[in-house]
Protein backbone atom coordinates (compact mmCIF):
# COMPACT_ATOMS: atom_id res chain seq x y z
CA UNK A 1 0.00 0.00 0.00
CA UNK A 2 1.42 3.61 -0.82
CA UNK A 3 3.01 4.76 1.81
CA UNK A 4 3.68 1.98 3.79
CA UNK A 5 6.85 1.82 5.92
CA UNK A 6 7.94 -1.53 6.79
CA UNK A 7 11.33 -1.60 9.53
CA UNK A 8 13.85 -4.01 9.05
CA UNK A 9 17.55 -4.55 10.39
CA UNK A 10 20.16 -1.58 9.86
CA UNK A 11 21.28 -2.60 6.25
CA UNK A 12 24.49 -2.37 3.81
CA UNK A 13 25.04 0.20 1.33
CA UNK A 14 23.93 3.29 -0.21
CA UNK A 15 20.21 4.58 -0.25
CA UNK A 16 17.70 4.31 -3.64
CA UNK A 17 14.33 4.25 -5.01
CA UNK A 18 13.83 1.62 -7.62
CA UNK A 19 10.85 -1.03 -9.02
CA UNK A 20 10.88 -3.91 -7.09
CA UNK A 21 10.74 -7.70 -8.38
CA UNK A 22 9.41 -10.08 -6.14
CA UNK A 23 9.18 -13.64 -5.72
CA UNK A 24 8.57 -15.82 -2.70
CA UNK A 25 11.44 -18.03 -3.97
CA UNK A 26 14.89 -17.91 -2.31
CA UNK A 27 18.08 -16.76 -4.30
CA UNK A 28 21.88 -17.30 -5.39
CA UNK A 29 23.71 -15.01 -7.69
CA UNK A 30 25.13 -18.55 -8.99
CA UNK A 31 22.33 -20.93 -8.77
CA UNK A 32 19.44 -18.56 -10.48
CA UNK A 33 20.74 -16.11 -12.25
CA UNK A 34 22.36 -15.83 -16.27
CA UNK A 35 24.74 -13.00 -15.11
CA UNK A 36 25.58 -12.06 -18.48
CA UNK A 37 22.38 -11.51 -19.94
CA UNK A 38 21.07 -10.35 -16.16
CA UNK A 39 17.59 -12.52 -16.38
CA UNK A 40 16.64 -15.05 -13.40
CA UNK A 41 17.66 -18.35 -15.58
CA UNK A 42 16.87 -21.28 -13.24
CA UNK A 43 13.89 -22.89 -14.74
CA UNK A 44 12.11 -24.02 -11.50
CA UNK A 45 12.39 -20.18 -9.97
CA UNK A 46 9.18 -18.07 -9.78
CA UNK A 47 11.43 -15.31 -11.88
CA UNK A 48 12.80 -17.38 -14.55
CA UNK A 49 13.05 -15.61 -17.66
CA UNK A 50 12.65 -12.12 -15.80
CA UNK A 51 15.25 -9.00 -16.52
CA UNK A 52 16.55 -8.01 -12.99
CA UNK A 53 19.15 -5.09 -13.71
CA UNK A 54 18.28 -2.37 -12.11
CA UNK A 55 15.38 -3.45 -10.15
CA UNK A 56 15.05 -4.23 -6.11
CA UNK A 57 14.98 -7.70 -5.89
CA UNK A 58 12.86 -8.52 -3.37
CA UNK A 59 12.93 -12.67 -1.83
CA UNK A 60 12.94 -15.12 0.48
CA UNK A 61 16.22 -16.21 1.95
CA UNK A 62 20.23 -16.43 0.90
CA UNK A 63 21.02 -19.45 0.13
CA UNK A 64 23.73 -21.81 -1.93
CA UNK A 65 27.59 -20.74 -1.29
CA UNK A 66 30.09 -18.34 -1.28
CA UNK A 67 29.85 -17.21 -4.98
CA UNK A 68 28.07 -14.34 -4.90
CA UNK A 69 30.26 -12.47 -2.39
CA UNK A 70 33.01 -11.75 -5.44
CA UNK A 71 29.96 -12.06 -8.26
CA UNK A 72 27.87 -8.96 -6.99
CA UNK A 73 30.50 -7.00 -7.24
CA UNK A 74 31.39 -8.20 -10.57
CA UNK A 75 27.72 -7.78 -11.86
CA UNK A 76 27.80 -4.14 -10.26
CA UNK A 77 30.79 -3.03 -12.25
CA UNK A 78 29.52 -4.66 -15.50
CA UNK A 79 26.06 -2.75 -15.24
CA UNK A 80 24.10 -6.62 -14.63
CA UNK A 81 23.70 -5.76 -10.76
CA UNK A 82 19.64 -5.14 -9.10
CA UNK A 83 19.74 -1.92 -7.75
CA UNK A 84 18.94 -3.41 -4.67
CA UNK A 85 18.11 -6.85 -2.42
CA UNK A 86 15.47 -7.16 0.17
CA UNK A 87 15.61 -10.53 1.62
CA UNK A 88 13.66 -11.75 4.72
CA UNK A 89 16.71 -13.72 5.99
CA UNK A 90 20.30 -13.13 4.15
CA UNK A 91 23.61 -15.18 5.07
CA UNK A 92 27.14 -13.78 5.42
CA UNK A 93 28.06 -14.73 1.91
CA UNK A 94 25.60 -11.88 1.31
CA UNK A 95 26.04 -9.22 3.49
CA UNK A 96 29.88 -9.95 2.60
CA UNK A 97 29.29 -9.67 -1.01
CA UNK A 98 26.61 -6.32 -0.30
CA UNK A 99 29.58 -4.65 1.55
CA UNK A 100 31.99 -5.89 -0.86
CA UNK A 101 30.03 -4.34 -3.97
CA UNK A 102 28.08 -1.72 -1.57
CA UNK A 103 24.48 -2.77 -3.30
CA UNK A 104 22.11 -1.76 -0.89
CA UNK A 105 20.77 -4.35 1.30
CA UNK A 106 18.41 -5.15 4.19
CA UNK A 107 17.13 -8.40 6.18
CA UNK A 108 15.33 -9.32 9.16
CA UNK A 109 12.03 -7.25 8.52
CA UNK A 110 9.03 -7.34 10.79
CA UNK A 111 6.81 -8.71 8.53
CA UNK A 112 7.60 -11.06 5.43
CA UNK A 113 8.96 -8.59 2.66
CA UNK A 114 8.24 -10.94 -0.12
CA UNK A 115 3.86 -10.41 0.73
CA UNK A 116 4.39 -7.07 1.74
CA UNK A 117 5.73 -5.70 -1.64
CA UNK A 118 4.10 -6.26 -4.84
CA UNK A 119 6.23 -6.40 -8.22
CA UNK A 120 6.06 -3.42 -10.05
CA UNK A 121 5.75 -1.25 -7.07
CA UNK A 122 8.04 1.75 -6.30
CA UNK A 123 10.09 1.62 -3.15
CA UNK A 124 12.58 3.82 -1.43
CA UNK A 125 15.36 1.70 0.42
CA UNK A 126 17.38 2.70 3.06
CA UNK A 127 19.85 0.92 4.72
CA UNK A 128 21.47 2.87 7.50
CA UNK A 129 17.81 2.73 8.80
CA UNK A 130 16.67 -0.15 7.93
CA UNK A 131 13.64 0.95 6.62
CA UNK A 132 11.34 0.70 3.12
CA UNK A 133 9.15 2.72 1.94
CA UNK A 134 6.64 1.89 -0.81
CA UNK A 135 6.41 5.28 -2.72
CA UNK A 136 3.44 3.73 -5.23
CA UNK A 137 1.79 0.55 -5.94
CA UNK A 138 0.41 -0.94 -9.24
CA UNK B 1 31.55 -3.24 17.80
CA UNK B 2 33.72 -3.00 20.30
CA UNK B 3 37.20 -2.48 18.78
CA UNK B 4 40.58 -3.15 21.04
CA UNK B 5 43.40 -1.14 21.22
CA UNK B 6 45.13 -3.05 17.94
CA UNK B 7 41.82 -3.00 15.76
CA UNK B 8 41.10 0.84 16.49
CA UNK B 9 44.72 0.80 15.20
CA UNK B 10 44.05 -0.94 12.30
CA UNK B 11 41.06 1.25 11.50
CA UNK B 12 42.90 4.14 12.01
CA UNK B 13 45.99 3.21 9.38
CA UNK B 14 48.52 2.31 11.71
CA UNK B 15 48.75 -1.11 10.39
CA UNK B 16 48.65 -0.24 6.55
CA UNK B 17 45.84 0.61 4.35
CA UNK B 18 45.21 -3.34 3.27
CA UNK B 19 44.49 -4.00 7.51
CA UNK B 20 42.56 -0.62 7.51
CA UNK B 21 40.27 -1.36 4.40
CA UNK B 22 40.08 -5.08 6.15
CA UNK B 23 38.96 -3.95 9.38
CA UNK B 24 36.05 -1.26 7.64
CA UNK B 25 34.79 -4.02 5.70
CA UNK B 26 34.31 -6.60 9.08
CA UNK B 27 32.95 -4.30 10.67
CA UNK B 28 29.97 -3.51 8.42
CA UNK B 29 29.56 -7.03 7.73
CA UNK B 30 29.65 -7.81 11.66
CA UNK B 31 27.46 -4.66 12.44
CA UNK B 32 25.25 -6.81 10.21
CA UNK B 33 25.02 -9.34 12.25
CA UNK B 34 25.20 -7.64 15.89
CA UNK B 35 28.24 -9.26 16.63
CA UNK B 36 30.04 -7.81 20.04
CA UNK B 37 33.49 -8.05 18.92
CA UNK B 38 36.17 -10.16 16.62
CA UNK B 39 37.34 -13.62 17.00
CA UNK B 40 41.62 -14.40 16.47
CA UNK B 41 41.48 -16.74 13.70
CA UNK B 42 44.70 -18.50 12.89
CA UNK B 43 44.21 -20.11 9.32
CA UNK B 44 42.42 -18.43 6.53
CA UNK B 45 41.01 -20.67 3.19
CA UNK B 46 40.28 -18.05 0.22
CA UNK B 47 38.07 -19.91 -2.40
CA UNK B 48 39.12 -18.42 -5.53
CA UNK B 49 37.77 -20.36 -8.55
CA UNK B 50 38.33 -17.89 -11.89
CA UNK B 51 34.58 -17.85 -12.71
CA UNK B 52 33.15 -16.74 -9.09
CA UNK B 53 35.77 -14.13 -8.71
CA UNK B 54 35.72 -12.75 -11.62
CA UNK B 55 37.67 -9.63 -13.27
CA UNK B 56 36.78 -7.79 -10.62
CA UNK B 57 38.19 -9.73 -8.36
CA UNK B 58 41.34 -10.19 -9.36
CA UNK B 59 41.88 -6.66 -10.24
CA UNK B 60 40.76 -5.79 -6.85
CA UNK B 61 43.74 -8.49 -5.57
CA UNK B 62 46.52 -6.64 -8.12
CA UNK B 63 45.41 -3.77 -6.37
CA UNK B 64 46.30 -4.98 -2.94
CA UNK B 65 49.52 -6.82 -4.17
CA UNK B 66 50.29 -3.21 -5.75
CA UNK B 67 50.69 -1.76 -2.46
CA UNK B 68 54.49 -1.54 -0.58
CA UNK B 69 54.79 -4.77 1.51
CA UNK B 70 54.72 -2.42 5.03
CA UNK B 71 50.68 -1.52 3.72
CA UNK B 72 49.43 -5.49 3.47
CA UNK B 73 51.23 -7.14 5.89
CA UNK B 74 49.27 -10.51 6.69
CA UNK B 75 47.99 -11.73 9.99
CA UNK B 76 47.03 -15.30 9.65
CA UNK B 77 48.36 -18.01 7.30
CA UNK B 78 46.25 -18.71 4.12
CA UNK B 79 45.41 -21.20 2.13
CA UNK B 80 43.20 -20.79 -1.21
CA UNK B 81 41.96 -23.80 -2.89
CA UNK B 82 43.66 -22.13 -6.37
CA UNK B 83 43.39 -25.81 -8.51
CA UNK B 84 43.88 -24.11 -11.92
CA UNK B 85 42.45 -25.91 -14.85
CA UNK B 86 43.35 -28.57 -16.86
CA UNK B 87 44.20 -27.36 -20.15
CA UNK B 88 44.34 -30.27 -22.48
CA UNK B 89 40.24 -30.94 -21.25
CA UNK B 90 39.86 -27.23 -21.12
CA UNK B 91 40.55 -27.08 -25.11
CA UNK B 92 38.23 -29.97 -25.52
CA UNK B 93 35.51 -28.35 -23.55
CA UNK B 94 35.44 -24.59 -24.04
CA UNK B 95 37.42 -24.00 -27.30
CA UNK B 96 39.09 -20.80 -27.74
CA UNK B 97 39.07 -19.70 -24.34
CA UNK B 98 42.51 -19.74 -23.33
CA UNK B 99 41.49 -20.33 -19.19
CA UNK B 100 44.90 -20.86 -18.27
CA UNK B 101 46.09 -17.75 -18.87
CA UNK B 102 42.96 -16.24 -16.92
CA UNK B 103 43.84 -18.49 -13.94
CA UNK B 104 47.24 -18.00 -13.71
CA UNK B 105 46.42 -13.95 -13.04
CA UNK B 106 44.69 -14.62 -10.01
CA UNK B 107 47.46 -17.14 -8.69
CA UNK B 108 50.13 -14.66 -8.95
CA UNK B 109 48.17 -12.26 -7.97
CA UNK B 110 47.32 -14.06 -4.66
CA UNK B 111 50.56 -15.00 -4.36
CA UNK B 112 52.17 -11.97 -3.97
CA UNK B 113 50.20 -11.11 -1.22
CA UNK B 114 51.66 -14.45 0.88
CA UNK B 115 48.38 -16.76 0.34
CA UNK B 116 49.76 -20.05 -0.41
CA UNK B 117 47.87 -21.88 -3.33
CA UNK B 118 47.61 -25.44 -3.85
CA UNK B 119 46.09 -27.48 -5.74
CA UNK B 120 44.41 -30.40 -3.02
CA UNK B 121 41.05 -30.36 -2.06
CA UNK B 122 40.30 -28.45 0.86
CA UNK B 123 39.07 -31.45 3.28
CA UNK B 124 42.19 -33.72 2.82
CA UNK B 125 43.69 -32.17 5.50
CA UNK B 126 47.14 -31.54 3.49
CA UNK B 127 47.21 -28.36 4.63
CA UNK B 128 47.20 -27.97 8.51
CA UNK B 129 43.29 -28.09 9.51
CA UNK B 130 41.67 -26.27 12.16
CA UNK B 131 40.90 -28.88 15.28
CA UNK B 132 38.09 -29.08 17.44
CA UNK B 133 36.82 -25.89 18.86
CA UNK B 134 39.07 -23.66 17.42
CA UNK B 135 37.93 -20.69 15.19
CA UNK B 136 38.76 -20.18 11.83
CA UNK B 137 38.10 -18.33 8.21
CA UNK B 138 37.06 -20.78 6.06
CA UNK B 139 35.54 -19.37 2.23
CA UNK B 140 34.02 -22.40 0.41
CA UNK B 141 30.80 -23.79 1.54
CA UNK B 142 31.52 -27.46 1.42
CA UNK B 143 34.40 -26.19 3.60
CA UNK B 144 32.85 -24.01 6.28
CA UNK B 145 29.70 -26.93 7.17
CA UNK B 146 32.41 -29.27 6.84
CA UNK B 147 34.49 -27.31 9.69
CA UNK B 148 31.24 -26.84 12.06
CA UNK B 149 29.48 -30.20 11.79
CA UNK B 150 32.01 -32.85 11.26
CA UNK B 151 35.37 -31.48 12.62
CA UNK B 152 33.78 -29.00 15.27
CA UNK B 153 35.92 -26.01 14.37
CA UNK B 154 33.71 -23.01 14.25
CA UNK B 155 33.31 -20.97 11.51
CA UNK B 156 31.20 -18.82 9.21
CA UNK B 157 31.21 -18.08 5.76
CA UNK B 158 33.83 -15.94 4.81
CA UNK B 159 33.30 -15.87 1.26
CA UNK B 160 36.36 -14.42 -0.95
CA UNK B 161 36.87 -10.99 0.12
CA UNK B 162 35.61 -11.50 3.42
CA UNK B 163 38.66 -14.10 3.74
CA UNK B 164 40.85 -11.91 2.57
CA UNK B 165 40.26 -9.27 4.74
CA UNK B 166 40.48 -11.62 7.76
CA UNK B 167 43.77 -12.46 6.42
CA UNK B 168 44.71 -8.85 6.69
CA UNK B 169 43.30 -8.82 10.39
CA UNK B 170 44.12 -11.87 11.68
CA UNK B 171 40.10 -12.22 13.44
CA UNK B 172 36.54 -12.44 11.84
CA UNK B 173 34.07 -10.97 13.83
CA UNK B 174 31.91 -13.21 16.19
CA UNK B 175 28.72 -13.28 15.29
CA UNK B 176 26.86 -16.65 14.04
CA UNK B 177 28.81 -20.09 14.91
CA UNK B 178 31.26 -18.30 16.97
CA UNK B 179 28.85 -18.53 19.42
CA UNK B 180 28.11 -21.45 21.52
CA UNK B 181 24.02 -21.18 21.28
CA UNK B 182 24.37 -20.91 17.89
CA UNK B 183 25.55 -23.43 17.39
CA UNK B 184 22.71 -25.61 18.88
CA UNK B 185 20.32 -27.51 17.11
CA UNK B 186 17.20 -25.84 15.79
CA UNK B 187 15.05 -28.48 14.03
CA UNK B 188 15.46 -32.09 14.16
CA UNK B 189 15.31 -34.98 11.84
CA UNK B 190 14.99 -39.01 11.94
CA UNK B 191 15.77 -41.15 9.26
CA UNK B 192 13.56 -44.37 9.54
CA UNK B 193 16.08 -46.01 6.51
CA UNK B 194 19.65 -46.41 5.98
CA UNK B 195 20.95 -44.50 3.15
CA UNK B 196 23.21 -46.88 0.82
CA UNK B 197 25.35 -44.43 -1.35
CA UNK B 198 26.51 -40.98 -1.29
CA UNK B 199 23.96 -40.17 -3.24
CA UNK B 200 21.25 -40.85 -1.17
CA UNK B 201 23.15 -38.99 1.54
CA UNK B 202 23.49 -36.11 -0.50
CA UNK B 203 19.69 -36.31 -0.95
CA UNK B 204 19.24 -36.33 2.91
CA UNK B 205 20.73 -33.49 2.71
CA UNK B 206 18.89 -31.66 0.06
CA UNK B 207 15.94 -32.32 1.52
CA UNK B 208 16.74 -31.08 4.91
CA UNK B 209 18.59 -28.30 3.23
CA UNK B 210 14.75 -27.48 1.41
CA UNK B 211 12.60 -27.65 4.38
CA UNK B 212 14.75 -24.85 6.24
CA UNK B 213 16.44 -22.84 3.87
CA UNK B 214 18.28 -20.63 6.24
CA UNK B 215 21.58 -20.14 7.08
CA UNK B 216 20.66 -19.82 10.60
CA UNK B 217 19.16 -23.21 10.72
CA UNK B 218 20.88 -25.77 12.67
CA UNK B 219 19.50 -29.42 12.21
CA UNK B 220 20.16 -32.75 14.35
CA UNK B 221 19.39 -36.21 12.62
CA UNK B 222 19.36 -39.72 14.38
CA UNK B 223 20.14 -41.86 11.72
CA UNK B 224 19.60 -45.75 11.82
CA UNK B 225 22.09 -48.55 10.69
CA UNK B 226 25.52 -48.60 10.93
CA UNK B 227 27.64 -45.41 11.17
CA UNK B 228 28.47 -43.11 8.15
CA UNK B 229 31.82 -42.76 6.16
CA UNK B 230 32.97 -39.18 6.74
CA UNK B 231 32.61 -39.12 2.58
CA UNK B 232 28.84 -40.08 3.19
CA UNK B 233 28.88 -36.83 5.79
CA UNK B 234 30.32 -34.91 3.32
CA UNK B 235 27.92 -34.78 0.66
CA UNK B 236 24.87 -34.55 3.10
CA UNK B 237 26.79 -31.51 4.46
CA UNK B 238 27.67 -29.74 0.85
CA UNK B 239 24.14 -30.55 -0.22
CA UNK B 240 22.46 -28.97 2.88
CA UNK B 241 25.04 -26.19 2.25
CA UNK B 242 23.80 -26.06 -1.47
CA UNK B 243 19.93 -26.39 -1.36
CA UNK B 244 19.79 -24.27 1.95
CA UNK B 245 22.60 -22.54 2.69
CA UNK B 246 22.96 -25.10 5.88
CA UNK B 247 26.43 -24.12 7.54
CA UNK B 248 25.96 -26.25 10.79
CA UNK B 249 24.51 -29.79 11.58
CA UNK B 250 24.86 -32.45 14.01
CA UNK B 251 24.13 -36.42 13.67
CA UNK B 252 23.41 -37.87 16.91
CA UNK B 253 25.60 -39.95 18.47
CA UNK B 254 28.34 -39.45 14.95
CA UNK B 255 29.54 -35.44 14.86
CA UNK B 256 31.81 -34.47 18.25
CA UNK B 257 29.33 -31.96 19.50
CA UNK B 258 26.12 -34.40 19.55
CA UNK B 259 26.76 -36.77 21.53
CA UNK B 260 22.81 -37.32 22.50
CA UNK B 261 19.55 -35.24 21.85
CA UNK B 262 19.51 -33.13 25.13
CA UNK B 263 23.19 -31.99 24.32
CA UNK B 264 22.55 -30.98 20.49
CA UNK B 265 19.62 -29.46 21.20
CA UNK B 266 20.85 -27.12 24.45
CA UNK B 267 18.17 -29.21 26.46
CA UNK B 268 15.18 -27.58 24.05
CA UNK B 269 13.23 -30.82 22.77
CA UNK B 270 11.90 -29.92 18.87
CA UNK B 271 9.27 -32.47 17.22
CA UNK B 272 11.31 -34.73 14.88
CA UNK B 273 10.32 -35.13 11.35
CA UNK B 274 10.88 -38.30 9.29
CA UNK B 275 12.42 -38.55 6.20
CA UNK B 276 11.61 -41.76 4.86
CA UNK B 277 12.61 -44.27 1.67
CA UNK B 278 9.57 -42.45 -0.11
CA UNK B 279 11.02 -38.96 0.08
CA UNK B 280 14.08 -40.09 -1.58
CA UNK B 281 12.65 -42.07 -4.02
CA UNK B 282 10.47 -38.92 -4.83
CA UNK B 283 13.95 -37.16 -5.19
CA UNK B 284 15.24 -38.83 -7.45
CA UNK B 285 11.57 -39.71 -9.72
CA UNK B 286 11.64 -35.49 -9.73
CA UNK B 287 14.92 -35.36 -12.14
CA UNK B 288 13.92 -38.77 -13.79
CA UNK B 289 15.79 -38.70 -17.65
CA UNK B 290 15.90 -42.61 -17.74
CA UNK B 291 16.07 -43.64 -21.33
CA UNK B 292 17.71 -40.32 -22.72
CA UNK B 293 20.10 -39.73 -24.91
CA UNK B 294 23.00 -38.80 -22.30
CA UNK B 295 26.02 -36.09 -23.43
CA UNK B 296 27.98 -35.89 -20.64
CA UNK B 297 29.00 -37.68 -16.84
CA UNK B 298 30.53 -35.35 -14.55
CA UNK B 299 31.82 -36.72 -11.23
CA UNK B 300 32.71 -34.36 -9.12
CA UNK B 301 31.70 -31.53 -6.29
CA UNK B 302 33.59 -33.58 -4.54
CA UNK B 303 36.23 -34.31 -6.34
CA UNK B 304 37.07 -38.06 -5.95
CA UNK B 305 38.90 -39.70 -3.86
CA UNK B 306 40.91 -42.67 -4.36
CA UNK B 307 38.94 -45.60 -3.68
CA UNK B 308 36.37 -43.89 -6.03
CA UNK B 309 38.51 -43.98 -9.15
CA UNK B 310 40.01 -47.29 -8.30
CA UNK B 311 36.05 -47.82 -8.20
CA UNK B 312 35.58 -46.10 -11.92
CA UNK B 313 38.79 -47.56 -13.44
CA UNK B 314 37.33 -51.03 -12.49
CA UNK B 315 33.40 -50.40 -13.95
CA UNK B 316 35.30 -49.21 -17.14
CA UNK B 317 38.18 -51.79 -17.76
CA UNK B 318 38.14 -53.43 -21.20
CA UNK B 319 34.49 -51.78 -21.96
CA UNK B 320 33.99 -48.14 -24.08
CA UNK B 321 32.47 -45.03 -23.15
CA UNK B 322 29.68 -44.02 -26.02
CA UNK B 323 30.88 -41.97 -28.67
CA UNK B 324 28.37 -39.38 -27.87
CA UNK B 325 28.57 -39.03 -24.33
CA UNK B 326 31.68 -37.29 -22.46
CA UNK B 327 32.86 -38.35 -19.32
CA UNK B 328 34.93 -36.27 -17.00
CA UNK B 329 36.27 -37.63 -13.30
CA UNK B 330 37.71 -34.77 -11.22
CA UNK B 331 39.89 -34.99 -8.97
CA UNK B 332 43.56 -33.40 -7.49
CA UNK B 333 46.26 -32.97 -9.89
CA UNK B 334 48.06 -34.96 -6.99
CA UNK B 335 45.88 -37.52 -7.13
CA UNK B 336 45.47 -37.96 -10.46
CA UNK B 337 49.22 -38.27 -10.74
CA UNK B 338 48.80 -40.88 -8.11
CA UNK B 339 46.54 -42.77 -9.86
CA UNK B 340 48.63 -42.89 -12.87
CA UNK B 341 51.32 -44.34 -11.06
CA UNK B 342 49.46 -47.53 -10.63
CA UNK B 343 47.61 -47.18 -13.96
CA UNK B 344 44.19 -46.08 -12.94
CA UNK B 345 44.33 -42.85 -15.24
CA UNK B 346 45.37 -44.76 -17.79
CA UNK B 347 42.48 -47.47 -17.70
CA UNK B 348 39.91 -44.79 -17.55
CA UNK B 349 41.39 -42.60 -20.16
CA UNK B 350 41.89 -46.26 -22.50
CA UNK B 351 37.96 -46.54 -21.91
CA UNK B 352 37.28 -43.00 -23.48
CA UNK B 353 36.90 -40.74 -20.28
CA UNK B 354 38.92 -38.25 -19.02
CA UNK B 355 40.34 -37.64 -15.77
CA UNK B 356 40.27 -33.90 -14.99
CA UNK B 357 42.11 -31.64 -12.45
CA UNK B 358 41.68 -28.06 -11.52
CA UNK B 359 38.51 -26.55 -10.37
CA UNK B 360 34.77 -28.52 -10.42
CA UNK B 361 32.89 -29.15 -13.64
CA UNK B 362 30.38 -26.58 -12.25
CA UNK B 363 32.64 -24.11 -11.29
CA UNK B 364 34.38 -23.53 -14.82
CA UNK B 365 31.71 -22.02 -16.75
CA UNK B 366 29.69 -25.03 -17.28
CA UNK B 367 26.71 -22.65 -19.11
CA UNK B 368 28.89 -21.89 -21.88
CA UNK B 369 30.39 -25.54 -22.12
CA UNK B 370 26.80 -26.75 -22.27
CA UNK B 371 26.25 -24.12 -25.21
CA UNK B 372 29.34 -24.77 -27.12
CA UNK B 373 28.59 -28.68 -27.28
CA UNK B 374 24.91 -28.07 -27.17
CA UNK B 375 24.86 -30.60 -23.94
CA UNK B 376 21.34 -30.98 -22.57
CA UNK B 377 21.48 -34.69 -20.03
CA UNK B 378 24.25 -34.81 -17.28
CA UNK B 379 24.88 -37.20 -14.59
CA UNK B 380 26.34 -37.01 -11.37
CA UNK B 381 26.59 -38.48 -8.19
CA UNK B 382 26.86 -34.77 -6.96
CA UNK B 383 23.27 -33.52 -5.36
CA UNK B 384 24.85 -30.19 -5.27
CA UNK B 385 25.85 -30.07 -8.98
CA UNK B 386 22.03 -31.17 -9.55
CA UNK B 387 21.46 -28.27 -8.15
CA UNK B 388 24.07 -25.92 -10.01
CA UNK B 389 23.51 -27.55 -13.16
CA UNK B 390 19.82 -27.18 -13.61
CA UNK B 391 20.31 -23.43 -12.99
CA UNK B 392 22.75 -23.81 -15.96
CA UNK B 393 20.47 -25.08 -18.15
CA UNK B 394 21.25 -28.63 -17.94
CA UNK B 395 18.40 -31.31 -17.25
CA UNK B 396 20.70 -33.40 -14.28
CA UNK B 397 19.96 -36.68 -13.62
CA UNK B 398 21.54 -37.78 -9.64
CA UNK B 399 23.05 -41.31 -9.56
CA UNK B 400 25.51 -43.63 -7.65
CA UNK B 401 28.73 -43.80 -9.75
CA UNK B 402 28.32 -47.64 -10.28
CA UNK B 403 24.88 -46.11 -12.52
CA UNK B 404 26.50 -43.15 -14.02
CA UNK B 405 29.66 -45.04 -15.65
CA UNK B 406 27.12 -48.15 -17.25
CA UNK B 407 24.99 -44.76 -18.40
CA UNK B 408 28.17 -43.46 -20.56
CA UNK B 409 29.09 -46.51 -21.90
CA UNK B 410 25.57 -47.31 -23.11
CA UNK B 411 25.12 -43.47 -24.34
CA UNK B 412 22.18 -42.98 -22.37
CA UNK B 413 20.15 -42.76 -19.13
CA UNK B 414 19.84 -46.31 -17.93
CA UNK B 415 17.47 -46.53 -14.49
Amino acid sequence: MTGTVIKGHIGIGPAVEGIALVASDNFSTRYDLDRDRGIVSRPSHKLYGENYVGRILVLNAAKGGVASAWMLREMVQRDKAPLGLLLNDANPVMAQGAAFAQLPLIDRFETDITAAIKSGDRIAVDPAQGLVRILSSN
Amino acid sequence: MKLNDIEQAMLDGVHGKAAQWAIDYQRSVGTFFDADDFVPVRVIHVSTDRETIGDSGVAFIEELGAMPPEERRPRAFATADFRGFDEETFRFLLPGRDLAAESAEAVGALGKLGVVTSHAYVNDHSVTAPGFGEACGYSGTPSVVYMNGIVGARCNFEAGPSSLAAFFTGRVPRYGFHLDEKRLATHAFTLDFTPATVVDWGIVGALIGRKLNSYWSVPALEITGPRPAVLDLNHMALAMASYGSIAMFHVIGITPEAPDWNTACGGKAFEREVISQSDLDAFYAEWGGIGEKLDVVALSTPQLDIPEIVQIAERLDGRKVHADTTLLVYTPIEIKEACARIGLTQTIENAGGRVVHGHDFFATFAREIREAHGWERLMTHSVKMVNICEGYGYKPTPAAIPRCIDSAIAGKVLP
